[in-house]
Parts: C-alpha cells; sequence; structure tokens
C-alpha cells in the first residue's frame, strides 16, 4: 500500500515496502476447546510425553552408554539416566494453605518480590514417582518447575538421586536463513504503552506514530520510515482507571470514564492503520482473559482501526513469519514469572534459558495461569524462531545466540513504552537491532 | 475376602443425607464390584441415599476400566474415554484399537471410572 507523505516540494510518492505475512497463531487459539473438569494433570502428561520422547531421541548422541529408567525404577548405586518434570520446593513460595496454617508469625506480611531462599531443593517427577535431587551440578536457583530435562547420576543410600549431568531440550531445529540478501526492511516493536496511565506521556506516543507513518522529518526521514514493514504492539497498551473496579455498580459517567482509554488508543491505532500493518498482543492490564494463551482483543475494542486490512489483533504469545523470518514472542508474563522465582543475571537470560528448555512458559501451571489443556502443551517451541521477544520489561536490552546446531536467534527485550519512551527497531536483512527513543523535553 | 466385608462398613453415610450432585449428561450405571481385580473396584458408595451394592459390570467394562488405569496413557479424570484414546493414538503410543471399537461400537460408560465419584 501507499503512503504519500504530504508533498512538499517534490512530486514524489514514497511506497512504503511491503513484506508477506503468514500467522502462525493457531495453536494458541482456544478454538473448539472445552472445559470438562480437567485438572492440570492433563497438561503436564502432554508436556512429560511430548518432552521425554525428544529427550530419548537425544540420549543416543548424549551418552549412549547409559540405561535409561523409570523414577521407581531406580536401583541404589547404579548410573542410569532419568527423564521426567523438574519440580522445585520453595519455602517462600506463596501457598493458598497458608490461610489455614495455625502458625500465621512464619508468612512475611510484606510479600518478596522473589521468592527463592537457599532450602530450596529441586525434585524430578514421573509418572510413576518422585525423586529429590542432589548434587552440585543443578542449582536450584536456575530452574524452575515445569521443565523436562534428562539427568545422568544415581540413587544414593538416602534415596536421592545425585546428578552429575543435566541434559536439556536445546534449541529447536531452525530453517536456515539466507541473511544479508535482500533489501533494508524493519520491524518495530513497542510494548507498555499503557493509554490512560497518568505516567504515560500522550506526546511521545503521537511522536512514535508520528515518526513511523511519515509524517515527521524530510524526505529522507520519511524514505527510512517507508522502510518499516510491520510494527508489533507487545501487550499492555491500556491501562484502565483501576480504582472504578470496586465491585460497585457503575453509573454513566464513570462508565465513559472506564473505556476512555481504549477509545484514546483506538484513535492513534487508526493513525497506525491507514499507513502500515500492525499486530496487537494483549498484556496483563489489557481487556483479555487472564490465563495463558491469551486470547486475541475483540475487534469491538477497535472499531476505528478495524475497520483497515492492517489491523491484526492476535494472541500473546504470539508468533508468525514475515517473509520467511520466524518471529515469537510474549507480552511479559512468563519472563516475569521465572524472574519471581528463579535468579539470572537480566531478563536476556531468562529468554534464552525458556528457548534452551524448549518451552516458552514453564511455570505455567503451576506458577503463572494457563488454561489447562488435555491433549497437547502449545508452549512447547516446536521450530526455532529467528527473532524471539518479550515485552514490558523495565529496559531494553538484545543479544544474539547461538544453537548447537547453528540455529541463529536474536533475542529482543522490549521496554516499557510509557516509561521509557523506546521503542525497538530490528532490520530483517540481518537481524540487527536498535533502540528508537522518543523523548519531549524542552532544552532551555 | 476381607477387604471387601471392609469395603461394606467403612465409609457409611447416614442414609437420606444424599450429596447434592450436579447432574451429569447421561445415567451412568452403577458399577460397583464385590469381586475382580481389587485395583479397578472402588469400595461400595452409599450414594443417593442407598448402599450402592449391584456389581453390575461385564468384561467390556472391565477391558475399559484396565485401560483407564493404565498410567502410559496418562491422567484418566476429565477426560472422555474416546478423547483420551485419541490423545494416546496422537501421541503416538499406540492404545489398542480394541479399545477404540469397544467405545464406539457398544453401549459403555462413555466417562473414566472415576467420573463423578472423586
Amino acid at each position: 500500500m501507499a503512503v504519500a507523505p504530504r508533498e512538499v516540494d517534490s512530486g514524489n510518492v514514497l511506497q512504503r515496502k511491503q513484506s508477506m505475512y503468514i500467522s502462525l497463531d493457531e495453536s494458541f487459539e482456544i478454538r473448539k476447546e472445552m472445559y470438562r473438569g480437567q485438572q492440570y494433570s492433563q497438561i503436564y502428561f502432554a508436556r512429560l510425553h511430548l518432552m521425554r520422547t525428544l529427550l530419548y531421541s537425544l540420549l543416543p548422541t548424549w551418552k549412549p552408554h547409559l540405561p535409561s529408567c523409570t523414577v521407581l525404577g531406580l536401583e541404589e548405586g547404579k548410573e542410569c539416566i532419568i527423564v521426567g518434570t523438574l519440580y522445585k520446593h520453595m519455602k517462600l513460595k506463596p501457598s493458598i494453605l497458608d490461610e489455614y496454617s495455625k502458625e500465621r508469625s512464619s508468612s512475611p506480611l510484606v510479600k518478596p518480590h522473589n521468592f527463592m531462599h537457599s532450602d530450596d531443593y529441586l525434585v524430578l517427577e514421573d509418572e510413576s514417582g518422585r525423586v529429590k535431587l542432589r548434587g552440585s551440578v543443578l542449582l536450584p536457583s536456575v530452574y524452575v518447575t515445569g521443565i523436562v530435562v534428562a539427568l545422568h547420576g544415581k540413587e544414593t543410600g538416602a534415596g536421592d538421586f545425585m546428578v552429575e549431568d543435566i541434559l536439556e531440550a536445546g534449541l529447536p531445529p531452525q530453517i536456515k536463513l539466507p541473511l544479508n540478501s535482500g533489501e533494508d526492511k524493519y520491524v518495530v516493536f513497542v510494548s507498555g504503552l499503557s493509554v490512560g496511565s497518568s505516567s504515560a506521556n500522550p506526546l511521545h506516543f503521537q511522536l512514535f506514530v508520528d515518526h513511523i507513518t511519515g509524517h515527521l522529518g524530510d524526505e529522507k526521514e520519511q524514505g527510512i520510515a517507508a522502510q518499516i514493514v510491520q510494527v508489533v504492539i507487545a501487550g499492555n497498551s491500556v491501562e484502565f482507571p483501576r480504582g472504578l473496579l470496586n465491585g460497585q455498580n457503575l453509573g454513566s459517567k464513570d462508565q465513559s470514564r472506564l473505556s476512555e482509554p481504549i477509545k484514546e488508543l483506538d484513535i492513534l491505532l487508526t493513525q497506525v492503520a491507514a499507513g502500515i500493518p500492525f499486530d496487537i498482543m494483549p498484556g496483563t492490564n489489557d481487556p483479555a482473559n487472564f490465563s495463558l494463551p491469551q486470547q486475541p482483543l475483540h475487534r469491538c475494542l477497535f472499531p476505528g482501526s478495524a475497520a483497515y486490512n492492517t489491523f491484526r489483533s492476535c494472541t500473546n504469545p504470539h508468533s508468525f513469519e514475515l517473509d520467511n523470518v520466524r518471529f515469537l514472542g510474549t507480552s511479559g508474563q512468563n519472563i516475569d514469572d521465572l524472574a519471581k522465582y528463579s535468579d539470572g543475571k537480566s531478563k536476556l537470560e531468562f529468554l534464552e534459558r525458556t528457548l534452551r528448555w524448549r518451552h516458552i512458559a514453564p511455570t505455567a501451571p503451576n506458577t503463572l495461569g494457563c488454561y489447562p489443556f488435555t491433549d497437547r502443551d502449545p508452549f512447547f517451541i516446536e521450530n526455532c524462531p529467528h527473532v524471539y521477544f518479550v515485552g514490558n520489561q523495565e529496559k531494553y536490552e538484545t543479544s544474539l545466540i547461538e544453537g548447537s546446531d547453528g540455529q541463529v536467534v536474536r533475542l529482543i527485550c522490549i521496554p516499557k513504552f510509557a516509561e521509557t519512551g523506546i521503542a525497538v527497531v530490528l532490520n530483517l536483512r540481518n537481524l540487527e537491532c536498535h533502540a528508537l527513543s522518543f523523548g519531549t523535553h524542552f532544552s532551555s | 475376602m476381607a477387604s471387601h466385608m471392609k469395603g461394606f462398613f467403612k465409609e457409611k453415610k447416614k442414609l437420606g443425607i444424599s450429596k447434592a450432585k450436579s447432574s451429569k449428561k447421561s445415567p451412568k450405571p452403577k458399577h460397583s464390584a464385590t469381586c475382580g481385580s481389587d485395583v479397578v473396584q472402588p469400595p461400595a458408595l452409599v450414594s443417593h441415599g442407598s448402599l450402592d451394592l449391584q456389581d453390575e459390570y461385564d468384561d467390556k467394562e472391565e477391558v475399559l476400566r484396565q485401560f483407564d488405569m493404565n498410567m502410559a496413557y496418562g491422567p484418566c479424570l476429565g477426560m472422555s474415554r474416546l478423547d483420551r484414546w485419541n490423545r494416546a493414538n496422537a501421541l503416538g503410543l499406540h492404545p489398542p484399537k480394541e479399545i477404540e471399537n469397544l467405545l464406539g461400537a457398544s453401549i459403555v460408560n462413555s466417562e473414566c471410572l472415576w467420573d463423578g465419584r472423586v
């Protein structure tokens, strides 16, 4: 589609570049799922079976000389490999049962941000049983409940399993991209717009919209903007005035106050939709369902922008392909949950770990709400993305990681726009990334 | 047969006080056995205000119960037997075709043995 910037001197019309878009969100959509009273044991079974089959196929190249057995089949002193789901016992993990506990004093009144404790330990579980894990190879601070791994070790006299080595699923197979071929095409990521919140400066977002639609700058600037082929809005686009939601019926004045943020967002998004394709994902604060996978925001929330065919409402997690470059990402809930229950140098490290564990949200359903699927686990990563992103983080971070089979992945932490004024720009040609910073200071 | 006698006397609820059960789709045949493998026979339950002493189950139900209890195919509660068979098939576990035939052809309980009991 053409974006015609207001012609000042020249008679040129800049054409925006285009890309082939394919949505891969099908597995995250709820489709015909019906709740039949099932519990989470079903999704854990599906996950264990899926990943155990995968890990068994990797055992011959890892340690072919060792036998594998189930947890119940462990023999004391016999070196073997067991495969199962990790469970981390955490002393400080909030439990609903604490409400009923007689000794109230042990639970702290102020909830810590991170629930780790030096007494945390790991347990491996399969259908036959569970065994406590010991040894310095497996640091409880790194792992969380829900990861499926293979462990080499032996049962001790005390009935625990002394771990000697661990095998994670690793990066999934990736279709190689011919990098550095073709022309520069850019994808812009933004998240945490928080329209309607007191901290969000509407000028920043308006500046952002003007820039990417080519309404700013001279011909050269507009030329750069014309190379943007896609925008991805990764969650928390609105912030509703929570004070109104106190359980009482809303008067008509309050009702219109409640819907103001989303109306304001729609007005701004209509400007974007008129010029450039964009994907909008739900986040924690958006009017979508709570548990993962979050379903797409309804079109009726965007009467202005949904009229355009450039408008795409997507699930969270979101996966798509653009010119054969595979993207996968979330609005942040999965990584934020990891930060609560494990330790890492940076959010980028958590992001990398989920990829190496081959699972987007291992803590679901343990501490992260998710739908109780019975026959599949949609968070299992089957194909390695080329770009793996997470939204609503504190700061912009990015790195390029490599897998053992030559996979190359660009990891991106998208910062909250309302707090930082930073959006992220990715070049499809070479997967290079840079920040786009917006500020509205007047220099004195 | 001492274990079965325990089943009669252990969990005795007052007659007349019956649990308010949510109405289920189809009337389930009352399955409480006094013979057969202990694994699949739950002790006699007092349900709907009367002792559930019928031992009406046939070979087909026995086969299906063994399928329910088989750990290899995952948990059985919360899924219909056919859904669980389909899942096992899709995951490449090669569940016996016989089960699928039973579930399609005959009049058998479509839900697992624990359905409505836990």
